[in-house]
């Protein structure tokens, strides 16, 4: 701890002496300028991307589309195809060559001065990566599901806490039209008062069987892709297609718990509580090394007497999407800019000045830049974050178990039931630990 | 001693009344085969043995004449049997047996129709009601409407065609339409089916039929109508309870499209339901997914003693399917707590085996993690010292002994 804050009391006392010269040595964070931590408007985020596959990109690519919002430095992957990639995307951007590449997070986070960072890794990195970036007191755009397990995110909720970061979840339904709209009218009582929710995720993929053990490519740093996660050998499954394997993922059901029971959540005032019942079944694949359930349903009970069933779409009357339902209809939303209700009048409903107006974004990252630079709070907080994940993750122990999970949201602890607890968080491989907060 | 003799009396009498309930639970079956532009000789053995194999069935096979012989002889006693099974598609029988078929049903008497069962007799306008729904022959739109989904949207398709036709062999997904109806309760909504023709285009009176599953006929695998085409029905004809499933394509030893878990399962419980109106067999471990079709060459359920005598070879790149027998029966121990010990008692002789592949090893240690009790500790801390299942053990031993 003491040479954290040594090193950023460096960064605020050179920063005042750098400020005067002409030629920058490098991109210096914006709120090492002493602006309480926070960055004026005019200055541009000082960021660095850990894990640069798909979803990373497709953040960069959504932070470089802000007009001078930000300025990626240094880039992070354990493929160094990706890596390179992920540079010369920087570098175009940037007009030059200094975008600083880095195998390992750790290096990256010792090395680089960043006001904030933007994480996309596997789940199963998630509770060791966002609490340590909270430790550096750095503001992060984080992907969801924020944890694979209940413990990773208490742990990481502790840490942006303690630490008063900025935090967006990339819980991007939530700078939708669409899904604000749905969700404030359910949150001001359109449909009556709320019942009954359904949460609509995708159906399970197709299997691929055991693939054989296969040389490591060469771009790869496999042991460290695996990091707390048991040794396994490579089979040719890491990027993307890990979230159909149990030790990563809890497969679609975890991947989208971060959207549409994020909006559930959102619409319903769950944001700050969680169930107190969970049980339901799964459909487990009999064969291959993909082992998360393609089949899901489950249902979760709230102490207000709210019930919200979870399942794969194709188990729901209205397929993909949230719904929630009242005593006097219901209105449901999905994705394509989808809203419908049971009756068209309900979304023609104004929502007056006095009722609930719920946190408006029109752009996800931007809102995540302005709230940097304002200190203010975003759209999809932490907390919030993960009591979204842990309605999936309570439901995968029910499943697991093929029992009733008994849950004190207020303690965020199982009741009774040992099995079930030992669930809640998986042990980590030395000699990764989870960092102290 | 009185007392002691009213108990022996008393367990004697319970024992004659299980014995008597277990018999009175067996369903004498008749398949009918002999005829068929399919392969009768494969798939009617298949279907005893699958009917058979439930316990609750004793199926028998009559064969027809041949094809162009003398029909008069074919004249079973339908009276003996709660159930038919149709594996026939081919001359017409004797106005008499017709007769006598058609009486077992309205008296309630079960049916199933098998795969191209559903081809026979076009011009049988009972037995055409009893299927509910039929492919070739000349059927056409005088023998009733297409009947399919399109869009999640049952359609009845009073439009003019041939009746029948299928696309190149393929596995398929099936989507299961009506998911509280006792022979699909609790299957998955998509699950993979085994290499089979995908029966399309059927039509006929489709009166008194539900349409318990479907499958997509998709043109770009191979041929087909972009329709969801009626895979699973059932139908009512007068007292009588039909089961139909389209699905089934016979080839030597069956073929995927018999071992499929999916066709299995579908046609037990369809069987039971044909003669009771409900089912009583749980639904199976082994039920396909939409992660892939499952076969079972011997057309036999795994058990427990099997799955255990087989996971300590476990050879991921064979199969993983002995260890995923193993999760679904610790699922349904839940709140079993002598049943979970002798599960796990069961699961650490497997572990300490010497026979046992580190892999296996591996497997039940990240299973013993969570499910595990204070007996699998020590046999757990020996395996620390082991350099190829330090992870595994420490990962158990973390779960099973927190240090908090």
């Amino acid at each position: 701890m003491a040479n954290k804050s040594s090193r950023r009391d460096f960064v605020k006392r050179s920063a005042a002496v750098v400020a005067g010269a002409i030629v920058l040595p490098q991109i210096i964070p914006s709120s090492a300028f002493g602006m309480g931590g926070r960055i004026a408007p005019s200055d541009r985020i000082v960021i660095g991307a850990i894990g640069t596959g798909s979803q990373g990109m497709s953040n960069m690519r959504d932070f470089l589309r802000l007009k001078d919002a930000v300025q990626f430095v240094a880039v992070c992957d354990v493929d160094a195809l990706r890596l390179a990639k992920a540079k010369e995307t920087v570098d175009q951007t940037n007009k030059n060559s200094d975008c600083r590449t880095y195998g390992d997070y750790r290096e990256l986070l010792e090395k680089e001065k960043l006001d904030a960072v933007s994480l996309a890794l596997p789940d199963h990195w998630h509770g060791i990566i966002y609490s340590e970036v909270a430790n550096k007191k750095l503001n992060v755009y984080g992907e969801k599901p924020i944890c694979r397990t209940i413990n990773d995110g208490q742990t990481i909720v502790k840490a942006v806490k303690k630490n008063n970061i900025i935090w967006q979840t990339g819980s991007w339904q939530r700078s939708q039209a669409n899904f604000r709209r749905g969700a404030e009218l359910a949150i001001n009582g359109r449909v009556g008062k709320i019942k009954y929710i359904e949460v609509g995720l995708p159906d399970g993929n197709k299997g691929i069987g055991t693939p054989p053990i296969q040389e490591v490519p060469a771009e790869l740093n496999w042991e460290m892709w695996l990091g707390p996660a048991l040794h396994v050998p490579y089979r040719g499954v890491s990027h993307w297609n890990w979230r159909w394997i149990l030790d990563y993922s809890g497969g679609q059901l975890t991947d989208w718990a971060g959207h549409h029971i994020d909006i559930a959540n959102w619409g319903a005032g769950l944001e700050h509580i969680g169930p107190v019942e969970i049980s339901g079944a799964g459909v487990y694949p009999v064969e291959g090394i993909y082992n998360v359930p393609v089949e899901y349903d489950f249902l979760c009970k709230y102490a207000n007497g709210i019930e919200m069933r979870v399942a794969n779409a194709s188990r729901l009357p209205l397929g993909m999407g949230t719904t929630w339902h009242g005593d006097l209809g219901w209105v449901h939303v999905d994705r394509g800019n989808k809203i419908s209700a049971s009756d068209t009048r309900i979304l023609d409903e104004v929502i007056g000045e006095n009722e609930i107006q719920l946190y408006k974004s029109e752009n996800h990252w931007q809102n995540f830049v302005d709230c940097v630079r304002s200190g203010k709070q975003t759209i999809a907080p932490v907390e919030v974050a993960y009591r979204a994940i842990s309605v999936a993750l309570l439901g995968e122990i029910a499943m697991t178990t093929g029992q009733t999970i008994k849950w004190d949201p207020d303690k965020e602890e199982i009741i009774g039931n040992l099995r079930a607890s030992r669930m809640l968080s998986r042990p980590y491989r030395q000699p990764w630990t989870l960092p102290t907060v | 001693m009185k007392k002691q003799y009213l108990f022996l009396i008393v367990v004697a009498g319970l024992l004659t009344f299980f014995s008597a309930c277990k018999n009175e639970a067996i369903y004498k079956t008749l398949i009918i085969t002999g005829q068929n532009n399919h392969n009768w000789k494969a798939s009617s053995p298949v279907l005893k043995q699958i009917l058979d194999e439930t316990g609750m069935f004793t199926a028998e096979i009559m064969i027809t004449p041949d094809k162009g012989g003398d029909m008069s002889t074919f004249n079973p006693d339908f009276s003996k049997f709660k159930l038919v099974v149709l594996d026939y598609n081919g001359d017409s029988w004797s106005d008499k047996t017709n007769a006598a078929f058609l009486k077992y049903v309205k008296n309630g008497g079960g049916v199933v129709v098998y795969h191209a069962a559903d081809n026979s007799f076009p011009a049988w306008k009972e037995y055409n009601e009893i299927i509910g729904l039929g492919g070739w022959g000349n059927r056409t739109e005088k023998d009733g409407p297409y009947v399919y989904y399109k869009r999640n949207k049952l359609v009845i398709d009073t439009a003019a065609g041939n009746g029948g036709s299928h696309g190149k062999r393929r596995e398929f997904i099936v989507t299961t339409r009506i998911t509280d109806h006792p022979i699909t309760k609790g299957l998955p909504v998509k699950w993979f089916h085994g290499n089979d023709e995908l029966y399309s285009q059927l039509r006929g009176p489709a009166k008194n039929m539900q349409i318990l599953a479907t499958a997509f006929a998709d043109s770009a695998a191979g041929g087909g109508t972009m329709r969801d085409e009626p895979m699973l029905m059932t139908i009512t004809f007068d007292k009588g309870r039909i089961f139909h499933t389209a699905m089934g394509h016979a080839d030597e030893g069956g073929g995927p499209a018999m071992q499929c878990v999916g066709f299995i399962t579908t046609l037990q419980r369809g069987a039971e339901w044909a003669v009771t109106g409900n089912v009583t067999q749980p639904l199976p471990s082994d039920f396909p997914s939409t992660a892939g079709v499952v076969l079972r060459p011997d057309f036999k359920e795994m058990t427990l003693e099997e799955a255990i005598s087989n996971v300590g070879n476990y050879d991921i790149a064979k199969s993983t399917k002995y260890f995923s027998y193993l999760q679904s029966q610790i699922r349904k121990l839940a709140g079993n707590e002598e049943g979970l010990l002798n599960l796990e008692k069961m699961m650490v002789k497997v572990l300490i085996g010497n026979e046992t592949t580190v892999e296996a090893k591996k497997l039940l240690l990240r299973e013993l993690s969570w499910m595990g009790s204070d007996y699998s500790v020590p046999a757990i801390k020996d395996l620390v010292s082991n350099a190829e299942l330090k992870d595994e053990a420490e990962f158990a031993l973390a779960r099973l002994q927190p240090q908090k």
